[in-house]
């Protein structure tokens, strides 16, 4: 059973069990196969250097949008002029945090910098994100149905299952956040 | 946002909300963008209070009071600048999973006055 992250003397830590480790893993690479910005034959590299990209659409995929969200709520021709010149970067902002935390799987002790704290709530935050979508959690309300799925015995098909894992992420974001606010109060 | 399990007192909306703070940065001709965070019902009220201190450098009072009224009116002016400086902060939050946009602060701004206090990392921690 995993063991919630704590503040202490080596820094932030926190204990998972291999099972909970594998499934963390898969669900972040999951999540990085969704952020991956596609190949596209006929782009220009120096553009795709600096981060450019000319042929980016507002995503169609509701977890994805939600990662990358409009940057304007009416204005959908600023919102995709402003995506051209900013959501490769943040795809790989995204990416380097998902991929730092799940480097941090191999051990069954985590233990973090106050840069890889901030990697894994960045990393379980959009877990949790895209989790929600397929959840289909809009409000509060559905939030609390959600929420209260909490016996894995009890998981008998798809959606109560995605439930529970969505529970543990919360649980353990919940732990991190916890101890990074401690940690923070400690240096002022 | 999702309940967290520690509130301290700072996060209740007391009688001081929105009352103390003055108006005359929203008008002010230099400062015309806003960064809203709308309320999603994922982002934990930790993790949006955490976010605010630690990327704006905002105190731990003035980011939960920031994070409650997203939560409770369901969007917040948490910064406020040059578009540009908007729209950097914005992609910031959207890299931490928060929910922000930008928007020119005349005319609509939803009677979200109060919260308009430049944003720009000049809290306590340095």
């Amino acid at each position: 059973m995993a063991k919630a992250f704590k503040y202490g003397l080596k820094g932030i830590t926190g204990y998972l069990e291999p099972a909970e480790r594998d499934l963390l893993r898969s669900l972040i690479h999951d999540v990085i196969s969704m952020l991956q910005p596609e190949d596209r034959d006929g782009q220009d590299p120096l553009a795709a250097l600096i981060g450019l990209d000319m042929d980016v659409a507002e995503p169609s995929d509701r977890a994805v949008k939600r990662l990358l969200p409009n940057v304007m709520k009416d204005d959908a021709g600023a919102s995709l002029e402003f995506r051209q010149l900013t959501e490769r970067s943040l795809r790989e902002t995204k990416i380097g945090a998902l991929r730092a935390a799940a480097l941090d799987l191999d051990k069954d002790e985590i233990v973090l910098t106050p840069d890889g704290a901030r990697h894994w709530s960045m990393a379980l935050n959009d877990v949790r994100l895209v989790l929600a979508e397929r959840l289909d959690i809009q409000d509060e309300e559905d939030a609390e149905h959600v929420h209260l799925m909490q016996d894995w015995s009890q998981a008998e098909d798809v959606e109560s299952y995605l439930a529970l894992v969505y529970n543990f992420a919360t649980w353990l974001q919940e732990s991190l956040v916890q101890a990074m606010l401690q940690s923070m109060d400690s240096r002022r | 946002m999702t309940l967290s399990v520690a509130l301290g007192p700072d996060t209740q909306e007391g009688t001081r909300t929105g009352t103390a703070e003055s108006t005359d940065s929203l008008t002010a001709p230099d400062i015309p963008w806003n960064l809203v965070i709308w309320n999603d019902p994922v982002n934990l009220m930790s993790y949006v209070s955490y976010v605010f201190q630690s990327y704006f450098g905002y105190s731990e009072s003035k980011a939960n009071k920031l994070m409650m009224e997203v939560h409770k009116k369901g969007r917040s002016i948490v910064a406020s600048g040059s578009k540009e400086q908007v729209e950097r902060h914005a992609v910031a939050m959207h890299g931490f999973g928060l929910w922000a946009t930008v928007e020119k602060a005349s005319g609509g701004n939803n009677g979200n006055s109060g919260n308009s206090g430049g944003g720009q990392g000049k809290g306590k921690r340095g």
